[in-house]
């Protein structure tokens, strides 16, 4: 056999095994992007289903009557929700940051890990186990009833870890030459941090503070047993009155049985995820554009 | 670094200055401390509250099948020294493995759709669209688990009910669990589909941050063995995010443990084992909403402080799988 | 009742350190609010009742929800609502904690006993306690079987596993079928209750909620289930099956204008002042098993007299047989209105709220 004939054998050989190796790391890539596609049907099904369902029953009379029984408008959901959310990123703001700043200012402290470790143990304690512990506590343990405080500080445990962590690593993407600046400057550790370092990094904590809104807003399980259900406005009392919120008129209403009742869960459900998601997606342009600035 | 320049600063500040620092450093200590008393308070008034549930239920409650509040309508009686309904017991092996198992599947659905899809993003999709199309997938995550729990019912339950599960049941109904009748819908695939969905965007996006972590210059060297694309990444980077993946994988695991609502809507809320795959079933956490209204009607308060006791479980159950999680994302970050 | 025992037992130190100003806060009730939590059978009637009334009376605000009869007799017990709905009274043990609490009915209500069974549903299949009991024990477990049969000759019954389906939440239906079960079937071993321990039985389903239930019988065929009679119009539109049940007599009897006023007659007499008394398995040639007083659950003893007087009227227009016990409101709920000699007793308790 002369040389030149093996020497074709094998190229060919090669040729063959390279063409398979092409289709099967093109197949893999099918599959890859299949997944992707699935995916992203399965959101732009949600958002179509909720669109569908939701659009019809957008009207005025939905953002300015509170609901009747089982039919009615979402004033009262919608300014519930709104209270709850803005409740408890006030109580959960302060405190996040404040904790995010101890962590970035404290890094090598052993405190500062144990607290880092229990943000992000916290991050993931199922909600439900939150509002278990507000009802045991607030509702009927300090006798706050079913009321916007209760659900507020449920909702705020939930949220502080969060916010604790956005702003710790918006703190530590800071270079470290305009801590030394500051220092050298012979500025305090107080004027330091609230003088040069949060301003420098604003955008961020308050991106951390918009998403643990979205959060917050999006929430069911932690308020069914603080914050109860009513029918009416909120009478500016913190605790001993139920409120309405949105996410409690997709899971209850859903399962009457009365067409009213499921144009409301629908309308609900399409008002509190237009704003979950505009609100996150718009926290992810601001990111994006920070990141490259 | 900063400490060590603070503290020689500290020594030419005026008094007025190092008061203020020092309620600065004291009150941002005191504000930290909050998070460690939050997680600590938890387990304290959760035990509390369930601790006569403990003491009475003892260690049938985590073997044993039967959640029987006992007769609501009978005078109460004592047993060891506590004050039950006559017949009650209390037993949640059935939640045990009905939260086990659907987060188990939902993992299963949602680790290879999550990596593949990661991989897409960050090898496939070019630089300058990667975010946008990043978005598509991430956007899961902002979605409301009550929302999950609507689509579930008015198009998961449906469609998969009617369409899917007979089909499937048909085809593969030889393997154990797979086979019998495939109810309304309401059960353990559905809740297992419907997590999945929840759990990917956690996977995708910590992927695919890990996968743009990679050093350029191994996959260079991939390219210039000859490798395809494909095979860099399978080969190359893919190992080399290992254990990020096991990381993201618990750390999703635990979100699926503890989902509520959306598993409240798609379970069926079962008391039962399912006997296959498409039967009802309930999970913990969505038993703590589906029974809190009757245990509320037991007298002796037994019931609650049972459901209580679940509770507490629950919390043990995310204290330890975060744990493991973040600790293993921690290494991987350094 | 849970709240002072762990409260005052166990927690008390731990709280006190917890306890923020804000516990003094809102702490007096607007006069004119008035609150109801509770029972979903008793939830469509109260949303058909409040608009009607607060129109005619402006200065009061009532509150609805439905949470479920638990949270109706845990949150008025405890003086968070004025008003618990319930489909069942008030237990023994907890009249003894709560001794001022009454246990007001509002309305009649029955329960349809449902099934799907295809070339079936329309010819009213009957069936009986012991029957009902063996199929949610699982012992009959085909719609051909020997005992349903009998009952039916004529009948067309396909030899086809039948799929028991029961509420998997907590509910007032489950307490009142079980209860049905309990009193007419020797065979039924399980307590009755809002929530049972079901024998296990192959391919059966827990719904959610009455509309889960008449959703769980229209999906599986050869399926049965008990369901409020105020979704009557429910499980007509979707086509379903309504049993005749075996009554005490031994009659097969439909709830309708003639047997459930029939069950009520026999039982109305027998009421007590307190009016906690069980409705069902009547005596009667006529009557229907299944029927029950909706309760209003309400503490005799209110903070102050406004609440008091708004209580009392509210109450009294609701069961009053031109205000709210007119067949304008009970008809779309299928409820049948208080008879003479219960609207009274019942009136006589709402007397006894004072503030």
């Amino acid at each position: 056999m002369s040389s030149t004939v093996l020497q074709s054998r094998l190229e060919g050989m090669a040729r063959y095994r390279y063409h398979r190796r092409r289709i099967l790391s093109l197949l893999g890539w099918v599959v890859c992007g299949g997944f992707f596609v699935l995916l992203g049907f399965a959101l732009v099904d949600i958002l179509v289903e909720i669109a569908a369902g939701g659009f019809p029953a957008l009207n005025t009379k939905l953002f300015t009557e509170p609901t009747q029984g089982v039919s009615g408008g979402l004033a009262n959901a919608i300014e519930g929700t709104a209270l709850l959310t803005a409740g408890s990123v006030l109580i959960a703001g302060p405190i996040g940051i404040g904790t995010g700043i101890y962590m970035a200012e404290k890094q090598e402290r052993v405190f500062s890990r144990v607290v880092r470790f229990m943000a992000d143990v916290l991050v993931g304690i199922p909600s439900i186990v939150l509002g278990l512990f507000g009802y045991i506590t607030m509702v009927v343990g300090l006798g706050w009833h079913f009321s916007v405080l209760a659900g507020a500080i449920t909702l705020a445990i939930m949220i502080t870890p969060y916010i604790a962590r956005t702003t710790e690593l918006a703190l530590l993407a800071l270079p470290g030459s305009l801590r030394e600046a500051a220092y050298a400057l012979g500025a305090t550790e107080p004027v330091v941090v609230f003088r040069v370092l949060l301003p420098s990094c604003v955008g961020r904590v308050l991106t951390g503070l918009l998403l643990a809104m979205a959060l917050s807003m999006g929430e069911t399980a932690p308020l069914i047993y603080t914050v109860g259900w009513s029918n009416y406005t909120w009478n500016g009392h913190l605790t001993h009155e139920p409120l309405g919120y949105l996410t409690y008129v997709i899971w209850s209403f859903i399962n009457e049985p009365f067409e009213s009742a499921h144009q409301l869960a629908f309308a609900a459900a399409l008002l509190i995820t237009f704003f979950a998601l505009a609100i996150t997606l718009g926290s992810r342009l601001i990111l994006s554009r920070l990141d490259k600035s | 670094m900063s400490e060590i320049v603070t503290t020689r600063i500290d020594q030419s500040l005026p008094a007025a200055g190092r008061a203020k620092r020092w309620v600065f450093r004291v009150g941002l200590g005191v504000v930290a401390l909050i998070i460690p008393l939050v997680l600590l308070g938890l387990l304290a008034f959760l035990t509390l509250q369930a601790w006569p549930a403990i003491q009475f239920n003892g260690f049938g409650f985590l073997v044993s099948n039967d959640w029987d509040l006992g007769s609501q309508y009978g005078t109460p009686v004592s047993v060891d020294g506590h004050q039950v309904l006559p017949g009650a017991s209390y037993g949640i092996l059935f939640l045990i493995f009905g939260t086990l198992a659907s987060s188990l599947l939902a993992v299963l659905f949602a680790l290879p759709a999550g990596v593949l899809s990661a991989m897409f993003i960050a090898e496939v999709v070019p630089q300058g669209a990667r975010d946008v199309v990043a978005a598509v997938v991430e956007l899961l995550a902002a979605v409301p688990s009550v929302v999950f729990g609507l689509w579930g019912y008015v198009v998961v339950i449906p469609v998969f009910s009617h369409y899917v599960y007979p089909l499937m049941a048909d085809v593969l109904g030889f393997i154990p669990g797979f086979g019998g009748p495939v109810g309304a819908g309401y059960g353990l695939l559905t809740a297992g589909v419907v997590l999945a969905l929840m759990v990917v965007p956690i996977i995708t996006a910590n992927v695919r941050e890990a996968i743009s972590a990679v050093s350029r210059g191994d996959v260079e060297a991939g390219f210039a063995l000859g490798a395809t694309r494909f095979e860099v990444v399978w080969k190359v980077v893919l190992p080399q995010v290992k254990t990020a993946i096991v990381g993201v994988t618990i750390l999703g695991l635990g979100r699926a443990l503890g989902e509520t609502m959306a598993v409240l809507m798609v379970s069926g809320n079962a008391l039962d084992i399912p006997s296959n795959i498409y039967s009802p079933f309930s999970t913990m956490a969505a038993f703590i909403v589906s029974q809190l209204d009757s245990a509320l009607q037991d007298p002796t308060g037994m019931a609650v402080d049972s459901l209580s006791e679940i509770g507490l479980m629950l919390l043990i159950l995310g204290i330890i799988v975060n744990s493991i999680a973040r600790l293993i994302m921690w290494r991987v970050r350094g | 009742m849970f709240v002072k025992r762990t409260h005052r037992g166990r927690s008390a130190l731990l709280l006190a350190g917890v306890a923020l100003a804000a516990s003094s806060v809102g702490t007096a009730f607007a006069a004119t609010s008035l609150t109801e939590t509770g029972s979903s059978l008793l939830y469509p009637l109260f949303n058909l009742w409040v608009p009607a009334y607060t129109k005619k009376h402006e200065g009061v605000q009532i509150n609805t929800a439905a949470t479920g009869s638990g949270t109706g007799i845990a949150q008025s017990t405890q003086g968070i609502v004025q008003m618990g709905s319930s489909d069942a009274y008030l237990s023994g043990a907890q009249m003894k904690k709560h001794p001022s609490m009454l246990n007001i009915p509002v309305a009649i209500s029955s329960q349809m006993i449902n099934y799907n069974v295809p070339n079936a549903n329309s010819d009213h299949l009957k069936l009986s306690g012991p029957v009902l009991a063996d199929i949610y024990s699982g012992k009959i477990r085909y719609w051909d079987n020997k005992k349903i049969e009998s009952m039916n000759s004529g009948a067309h019954l396909p030899h086809k596993r039948i799929v028991p389906i029961h509420r998997a939440d907590g509910s007032g239906d489950t307490f009142l079928f079980t209860q049905f079960l309990t009193k007419s079937a020797n065979n039924w071993k399980a307590h009755y209750g809002t929530t049972v321990s079901w024998p296990s039985v192959q391919g059966a389903i827990g719904a959610t909620g009455n509309s889960g239930m008449v959703t769980a019988l229209q999906n599986n065929p050869y399926s049965i289930a008990y369901i409020g009679v105020s979704y009557k119009d429910q499980t007509d539109k979707a086509g379903l099956g309504e049993a005749k049940l075996k009554n005490k007599s031994g009659n097969y009897v439909l709830p309708n204008k003639q047997t459930v006023p029939a069950a009520a007659a026999q039982m109305v007499p027998k009421t007590p002042k307190s009016e906690r008394i069980s409705l069902i398995y009547a005596k009667g040639k006529q009557s229907y098993p299944i029927i029950n007083y909706e309760y209003v659950l309400v503490d005799s003893k209110q903070p102050n007299k406004e609440t008091a007087k708004e209580l009392k009227q509210f109450l009294t227009w609701a069961v009053s047989s031109d205000g709210g016990n007119s067949m304008e409101f009970l008809k779309p709920v299928h409820f049948m209105p208080l008879p003479a000699k219960a609207r009274q007793l019942t009136m006589s308790q709402i007397d006894k709220i004072h503030g």
